[in-house]
């Protein structure tokens, strides 16, 4: 935990580093008053204070015994099924948004719906099937006829 | 009696079958969302903003609203019956409430839950008729530095809440405001942050943003965990008795008082005021020892209080453009999608929609009250939908709603992205809230500061010469000054004060 909270820290230090030179870059102030960089400039500023701040206070923190920490590192990412799923989930969403350019949002999602729930468990087909063509045709036809909402049709037209 | 006059157009609008149907929706979904645990109101009302893409802005921001006001309730069934909050407003409705069903009493729980919830919601919806109107005027003769400094004071009292974890919260808060600087700067109109890709010029949708924070890194936090599994509590009957119905009417009154006042005060969240209006009720009972064990008092008075909350956290929004929280920062994001901004002006310039919003939250709980006493078994059947179907769904809307607003796939990434940053964000115990209110105030608090600079000539010392805006500036630095210097005899509430 504690050396998952300094990376993350890190990291957002990091952030505010590349914003403050970015703004630098934009005008701070002009003849109407502040520029552009102005408000982004004291932001990332004040955000690298904090992070410094939060830095040093994780670093005074008391480290927990060595047998601890270990049971800690494990809880912050998951592990066994509870990560597959995640990195289902996680990857499924990502295959959808590039398949729903190509083939658009009726496909890309049924097969997205069949995929995400045998991944989470279900064995029953046939009621992937049914779900699968609900959550794709179904939500399709409601979104775009009933609530006018615009959704991907792919290059093909579907 | 001005306010009386404009409420009652308001309730002739609501009241007509089109925003009586959006209510009822709202109320149904609202309820669904609460029901299912790990899907707060947040959340919930996030994936179901592409729901109201059709609608006219009063029609969408009232199903928003319902939506809201449902998952509240919705999250008191799981509490009672499962022993599993399905928001975090309930869990202090657990503590008596799952001792009650555990009793066979799960129905008497349920009733006077919503019973409760409707009475709260009501008087809190009452008093916001009165406080809001007011409130609005005054805020009317503020200037950009006033706003500015309100601003700052919402957020700060956001981060003053997060207790030990200020600084994380106070870094979370500057890398939302960060966030929201991408795009086009609103004053001068250059491009800033946006790396010449052009979909970054419009800045980063807040839709996406609190769906991925939301409702992807909340898919993904439950997908880790084992599911619960339902503990069929009997539902002899839905309604209290009289008896039961006696014993709750103070607890109603003070949850009322307790919920109201702690709504009107930004960054409080909704899980205080059910905690203090438990403690409250636990301090003035004659038998406390009953609590914890099944005293309907504890049920009634904290879901009283968290439905009163839920109303009275509409007046910093409507009156004053302050979201007091992630959800009423979500509504705020409604508001914006659909052209309206909410604060001072939207009295002024737009009263037959906020006084028809503000009717509908009286329909909305009498709504509510009818669907919950009796359709509690059907909620409570809805708790066995298997999480991969559920996860499915939700992921359906997440999708949806990102591509929806612009039609860009680039705003699923952001989604995607953001819900894994959401969810490592979590796990490492980094407040989210005050991001998402930093993200959708960024552009509001930066236009405003501007102004007010560009009024005094680049110089400061303005806010030195407007006694409103250095009192409001005093307070995030009270607050945070209080909270890191405080006394030790001073320590926040803890759970071992409701055990």
């Amino acid at each position: 935990m504690r050396q998952g909270r300094l990376i993350a820290t890190g990291a957002m230090l990091a952030f505010c580093l590349f914003a403050l030179w970015q703004s630098l870059l934009l005008s701070l102030t002009d003849r109407l008053g502040p520029g552009p960089g102005f408000f982004p400039f004291w932001l990332a500023l004040i955000g690298i204070v904090l992070a410094i701040a939060l830095l040093f206070s994780m670093w005074r923190e008391p480290q927990p015994a060595a047998q601890d920490a270990s049971i800690e590192e494990v809880r912050i990412l998951p592990h066994g099924w509870g990560a597959l799923r995640c990195l289902a989930i996680i990857g499924l969403l990502a295959a959808v948004t590039v398949a729903m350019e190509l083939v658009g949002f009726r496909l890309a999602m049924l097969v997205f719906n069949a995929a995400l729930v045998i991944a989470l468990g279900e064995r029953r087909w046939w009621i992937i099937f049914v779900f699968a063509v609900l959550g794709s045709f179904g939500v399709y036809y409601l979104f775009t006829t009933w609530l006018d909402v615009l959704l991907p049709t792919g290059q093909f037209g579907i | 009696m001005e306010a009386l006059g404009h409420l009652l157009h308001g309730f002739a609008a609501a009241l007509t079958p089109g925003y009586l149907l959006y209510a009822f929706v709202g109320c149904m979904l609202g309820t669904l969302i609460g029901v299912l645990p790990g899907l707060g109101p947040a959340a919930g009302t996030a994936i179901l903003i592409p729901l109201t893409f059709s609608l006219d802005a009063t029609g969408a921001i009232i199903m928003l609203c319902a939506i809201y006001y449902g998952a509240m309730y919705g999250g008191t069934i799981t509490s009672v019956l499962i022993n599993v909050p399905g928001e975090a407003a309930s869990v202090v409705t657990c503590i008596d409430g799952h001792q009650m069903a555990k009793q066979g009493r799960a129905g008497s729980a349920l009733g006077i839950a919503a019973i409760g919830s409707f009475v709260g919601g009501t008087l809190a919806t009452v008093a916001l008729v009165a406080v809001a109107m007011p409130l609005a005027s005054l805020a009317l003769k503020f200037g950009p530095a006033e706003f500015f400094a309100l601003m700052v004071a919402g957020l700060c009292l956001v981060v003053g809440l997060a207790g030990n974890n200020m600084l994380a919260a106070l870094l979370m808060t500057v890398i939302g405001l960060l966030f929201a600087m991408i795009g086009v700067d609103p004053v001068r109109g250059a491009p800033r942050f946006t790396f010449g890709v052009e979909e970054l010029y419009d800045g980063i949708g807040f839709v996406p943003v609190v769906m991925g924070l939301f409702g992807v890194a909340e898919l993904l936090l439950a997908a880790e965990k084992r599911q619960t599994h339902m503990v069929e509590a009997e539902l002899k009957s839905w309604m209290p008795t009289g008896a039961e119905c006696r014993q709750s009417v103070g607890a109603i009154g003070r949850g009322t008082v307790v919920g109201f006042v702690l709504g009107l005060i930004p960054g409080v969240g909704a899980i205080v005021p059910t905690f203090m209006a438990y403690v409250l009720e636990k301090r003035v009972s004659k038998t406390p020892e009953r609590f914890g064990k099944g005293a309907i008092e504890g049920v009634a008075s904290a879901e009283t209080a968290n439905n009163a909350y839920a109303n009275a956290s509409m007046v910093p929004l409507l009156a004053l453009g302050i979201p007091s929280s992630p959800t009423i920062a979500v509504l705020m994001g409604a508001f914006i999608v659909n052209g309206i901004t909410p604060g001072p002006f939207l009295f002024k310039e737009q009263p037959e929609l906020v006084w028809t919003v503000i009717a509908s939250f009286f329909v909305g709980n009498v709504l509510l009250l009818i669907l919950n006493l009796p359709l509690v078994g059907l909620w409570a059947k809805l708790l066995k939908i298997p999480f991969s179907y559920m996860c499915a769904g939700v992921l359906i809307f997440c999708v949806i709603g990102a591509y929806g607003l612009k039609q860009s796939l680039f705003d699923v990434w952001v989604m995607l992205g953001f819900g894994i940053l959401g969810y490592l964000l979590r796990k490492l115990d980094f407040p989210i809230a005050p991001a998402i209110l930093a993200l959708i105030l960024g552009p509001m608090m930066e236009r405003s500061l501007r102004t007010t600079l560009e009024i005094s000539g680049g110089s400061f010392a303005i806010f030195l010469d407007r006694p409103v805006a250095l009192g409001l500036l005093a307070v995030p630095v009270i607050v945070i000054g209080f909270l890191l210097f405080k006394p030790r005899s001073l320590a926040p509430l803890r759970e071992s004060d409701i055990e």
